[in-house]
């Protein structure tokens, strides 16, 4: 009984240290001890500006074409083409914009931060920060997450345009069965700024999340280079499931009770 | 994150338990039949029944170059009957660290086992020992990255464990230290690897900064090297350019992780040479970390001698090195015959 247990014990404890670690980076960006190093924190800004904008905005354009040609092809069946826009606004605002940013962040940002703070931890570069006097925490993994907020939105609006264009290009260009302004007005009409601003919720409470499991894993990697490597690959396990549970979550909460939509008055 | 448990129970390589070394070590097939002898009263010790001492030593079996093992559970007593804890007192000289009946454990591998040691000011001391006898475990006690189980650890009279994170990062900035591969991060260059602590705890402009880090980077021979990344470096160069950042601010005590490890003999003469004559220049407790006894002949003014997580012996380095001690003169003269087995 006690080896069936072992694994859910495991997991819970694993659990509760995420849970803690978490809460004190969090209590270090809220209570202000993070802006001592806000020259860090920059830095890291300019690295995710840099270093993930592009590839963040490129999958969500792949994705965007897609919910497009989905979008295009089922209503074409249907015998509908000009009501493409309502599946591509859905598709893009609401789901798939979320899930392609969620997965990239997963893919680039978490693993590059738990690959390099656990080479950090295992080469004793965190003990060095610590005993010179600074406190490794606030200044890495704090930095981190003020980092993504600072940067995240608006890397997260720029893929949203990515994507609509994507989708635009879709339905209106290459498969060309409604006009521009036709595709313009349904696509609009079935969404509106609070529909933006939940898609950005949504989507910075994943990057939060893989930012700071990402940091987790990092900064409690051991074992050598094998331990880093472990560290990397449990932190991509845990966000993308994360990432499912918040997508879900968060359509459930914004667009479960009212979808929105400007269907029967 | 100082003090949190991820850090504190963190054991490293070095305290991973002896099983953990066994189990690593491939078995031999045809491996000879093995005999139990009692060598001098060392303990139970088995060798291999085949590598027959030369005739000559074979009155002698404290002689014997045997490979140990230890068959049973041996009593306190017996490990530590080498363990006289004398200290050679250093006249005049105040202690600048102490560790007061020190235990740690990490799982069942006791690493620290009641370690009281005092680390004189404003000298050079060595802690010497055996690998895996807690030297590392030792240094991060000092600087508060591990917590004893029981025990203190008073730096200049403060109490480390007892310090809340403020006090225990203020009381940090006493202290520099060179980790065993420098610890240079891995995103700066060299200069601003060395710039960094001045950067994050002095309101000096960049100029002035310039100014000690240059002078810092040329007393370790580096004068040239500000714009390589660590990657680019030599382990001699690590180790250079990590003690230029240990001394950067300064600090009243400057700890050396095995400054000797991984270098050749006239590199590691030649480091041992400029931590003598920083240390005449700047004075403090400097704290060697070590198990080379060259490197203890050369620099050591104050030696004390771990052993299974124990002072052996401690005092003025000329004191140990004539020390009558059976396990203290085998460990100083590096000879094979003697307490210390493969164990």
């Amino acid at each position: 009984m006690n080896g069936l247990l072992a694994a859910p014990r495991a997991w819970i404890e694993t659990f509760g240290e995420i849970a803690g670690f978490c809460g004190q980076v969090l209590g270090q960006v809220f209570g202000g001890r993070v802006f001592r190093f806000f020259g860090e924190a920059l830095r890291q800004a300019g690295i995710l500006i840099l270093s993930s904008t592009l590839v963040i905005c490129g999958l969500v354009f792949i994705i965007g074409l897609q919910c497009g040609i989905e979008g295009a092809y089922f209503t074409r069946g249907t015998g509908t083409p000009t009501y493409a826009g309502v599946f591509a606004a859905w598709c893009d605002l609401r789901e798939l914009v979320p899930y392609a940013f969620g997965y990239m962040m997963a893919a680039k940002v978490g693993t590059g931060i738990v690959a390099e703070l656990g080479s950090m931890r295992i080469s004793d570069e965190i003990d060095a920060l610590e005993v010179m006097g600074i406190n490794s925490m606030t200044f890495l993994c704090a930095t981190r997450l003020l980092a993504s907020w600072m940067v995240l939105p608006f890397v997260y609006i720029a893929s949203v345009g990515a994507g609509f264009f994507a989708s635009y290009l879709a339905v209106v260009v290459q498969i060309h069965e409604v006009s521009a302004g036709g595709y313009s007005l349904i696509f609009w009409m079935f969404q509106n700024p609070p529909d933006l601003l939940f898609s950005a919720i949504k989507a910075m409470a994943m990057a939060t999340v893989i930012v700071l499991v990402g940091c987790y894993y990092g900064y409690n990697a051991r074992g050598g280079p094998v331990g880093v490597g472990t560290a990397t690959a449990k932190s991509m396990v845990l966000n993308i499931v994360l990432v499912h549970l918040i997508g879900m979550l968060g359509t459930q909460v914004f667009w479960g009770a009212n979808p929105r939509a400007p269907i029967g008055g | 994150m100082s003090r949190s448990d991820f850090d504190k129970d963190r054991p490293d390589a070095e305290e991973r338990p002896a099983e953990a070394f066994r189990d690593d070590e491939p078995e031999l097939a045809g491996e000879p039949e093995r005999a139990e002898v009692d060598v001098a009263g060392y303990g139970l010790q088995v060798e291999d029944a085949e590598t027959e001492a030369p005739d000559e030593l074979d009155g002698d079996p404290s002689s014997r170059i045997s490979v140990v093992s230890e068959s049973r559970p041996r009593t306190d007593q017996e490990e530590f009957r080498w363990h006289t804890g004398t200290k050679h007192s250093v006249e005049g000289v105040e202690d600048a660290i102490e560790f007061l009946d020190v235990h740690k454990a990490f799982g069942r591998n006791r690493v620290l086992r009641g370690l009281n040691l005092g680390i004189p000011e404003n000298r050079i001391s060595m802690i010497l020992g055996p690998s895996g006898t807690g030297k590392s475990v030792c240094i991060k006690h000092m600087v508060g990255l591990l917590y004893p189980d029981q025990g203190d650890i008073l730096v200049h009279g403060e109490s480390v464990p007892n310090m809340i994170d403020d006090e225990l990062f203020e009381m940090r900035r006493k202290f520099g230290v060179l980790f065993q591969d420098g610890a240079l991060f891995g995103s700066m260059n060299l200069y601003d690897n060395v710039a960094f602590p001045l950067r994050q705890h002095t309101d000096k402009g960049e100029e002035e900064i310039a100014e000690i880090v240059n002078g810092r980077l040329r007393e370790v021979g580096l004068g040239d090297a500000n714009d390589k990344m660590p990657n680019e470096l030599s382990g001699g160069m690590r180790k250079r350019a990590g003690f230029a950042r240990a001394l950067v601010l300064d600090p009243d005590i400057v700890l050396f992780d095995e400054p000797d490890s991984g270098l050749d003999p006239v590199r590691t003469a030649l480091l041992c040479e400029l931590i003598k004559e920083i240390h005449e220049e700047n004075g403090g407790a400097y704290v060697v970390i070590t198990h080379d006894i060259a490197s203890a002949r050369r620099v050591a003014e104050f030696i004390a001698v771990l052993w299974r997580g124990r002072i052996v012996e401690s005092g003025p380095a000329a004191d140990l090195f004539a020390s009558e001690n059976p396990f203290v003169r085998q460990f100083l003269s590096g000879e094979s015959q003697g307490p210390l087995g493969m164990e």
